[in-house]
């Protein structure tokens, strides 16, 4: 039943400074998966392979249902929409509207309509040369072309890096629509933790080269808690029993702030305890980050 | 559509729970009428700014329920209550939210005597 946009088995990538892998991954389809993860991560690799502009080492990469093992197919890259972390510098001296006509001619689905329409709401201006744009204005015509020929699959690298937050708005509303006819995929990456709330069904949590853990959304920021529990008889040792449990620090009397990523279960071990929750507190994208950072780098020392 | 539903991130019930209580409520209440188009999964998903998967939960649970129906292609609308149904549903919403006022008194270890005062004060307040 269940369908994927990507599937990653076994990828690696070998490099003199940086390991990639193994990567066991994947992508849902008709939904936004975002992949979050500190500098140097692996994200933006991943991306390429997913391209085919840059080979693996081993394992094998399935897009849309077709292997990459041979290459790329130019009919699979019609059906993809690619912005890159960065522009390519060699496009500098092209015009805005040199570039689109270059996309027009290889990508079928090109709609002039959709891609005027895109550059009106996004207030671009595509008659003058790449490079003499503003990072933002770049950024906006950039997304406005990976998105002009309607692909299937979207791949997005740092998306509103540069842009205003007025932009940034209307770039959320335009991949909302984008997505509503629900066979659509988008595979994000994001240093923005409103963004990736906004956006994604999925959260792929990378660290050097691995991938953490794939959570879906809600499910994950319903998990992670941290809780103040107080109690006579409550103590460091006991606290750290708590179901779940990733930190506990005192908080002055009997009091204990203690965080945990099975919060359900927590919550039924405080009343079992005869403990009292004193209060509640969601954690952050980041915090959740930290906390399975810490986590990792825990288990591998144990290793 | 906009559906009134405010969610609260720090609550320990489920997002697809407080998603569901809330539009159920707006069903039964007869505040959404039957036939009324409900907004797409994503639409809804982006208003109140959860996962898409949160929704489509919602919506097939509630159809199950018989509160909603899906009609292939055109969408998710609201089905025919009856009388009986709706007077249930009614009531379990009121019943579900008493439990919760209740289970945050004890958290702050409220006494019966201090519970049942405020419930009064609140009936007052509301019913002149």
């Amino acid at each position: 039943m269940e369908e994927y946009a990507i599937e990653l088995s076994g990828v690696m990538q070998n490099r003199p400074n940086f390991k990639l892998g193994p990567l066991d991954l994947q992508i849902p389809k008709g939904f936004i998966t975002a992949i979050v993860g500190p500098n140097g991560c692996g994200k933006s690799s991943t991306f390429g392979l997913m391209l085919d502009l840059d080979k693996p080492d081993a394992g094998s990469i399935e897009v849309l249902g077709e292997p990459l093992a041979q290459g790329i197919p130019t009919e699979l890259k019609k059906r993809i929409g690619y912005l890159p972390e960065q522009p390519s510098s060699h496009e500098d001296g092209m015009k805005g509207t040199e570039k689109a006509a270059f996309h027009r001619f290889w990508y079928d689905g090109w709609d002039v309509n959709r891609y005027r329409e895109l550059l009106r709401i996004l207030e671009v201006d595509d008659n003058q040369a790449l490079g003499k744009m503003s990072k933002g204005m770049r950024r906006k015509f950039e997304f406005a072309v990976s998105l002009a020929h309607a692909p299937e699959l979207l791949l997005l690298d740092e998306p509103s890096s540069g842009l205003d937050p007025l932009a940034w708005k209307t770039m959320i509303e335009i991949l909302h629509r984008y997505m509503d006819r629900g066979d659509r995929t988008i595979l994000m990456t994001s240093h923005i933790i409103e963004e990736v709330k906004r956006l994604a069904d999925y959260i792929v949590f990378m660290a050097q080269g691995r991938v953490l853990g794939v959570y879906e959304k809600d499910e994950l920021f319903g998990s992670w808690f941290t809780l103040f529990v107080s109690g006579e008889e409550l103590n460091a040792k006991k606290a750290a029993g708590m179901p779940g449990q990733c930190g506990v620090e005192h908080a002055g009397g009997t009091t204990y702030r203690i965080t945990t990523s099975r919060a359900a279960e927590a919550e039924e071990w405080v009343a079992e305890e005869g403990l009292t929750l004193v209060s509640r507190q969601a954690l952050e994208l980041d915090e959740i980050m930290s906390a399975l950072l810490l986590q990792d780098r825990l288990s591998n020392r144990l290793i | 559509m906009r559906l009134p539903i405010q969610l609260n991130e720090q609550s320990a019930e489920p997002l697809y729970h407080q998603i569901e209580v809330q539009l159920r409520a707006l069903i039964v209440s007869g505040q959404l009428t039957e036939g009324t188009l409900l907004p797409s999964i994503r639409e809804l998903a982006q208003q109140v700014k959860c996962s898409v998967i949160t929704v489509k939960r919602v919506y097939s649970d509630l159809e199950t329920e018989g509160l909603l129906r899906t009609r292939q292609g055109t969408g998710t609308y609201v089905a025919q209550v009856g009388e009986k149904e709706r007077d249930r549903h009614r009531l379990a919403a009121v019943i579900e939210a008493m439990e919760q006022a209740v289970i945050a008194g004890k958290r702050v270890q409220c006494t019966e005597e201090e519970m049942e005062s405020m419930f009064k004060e609140a009936l007052s307040k509301h019913y002149e």
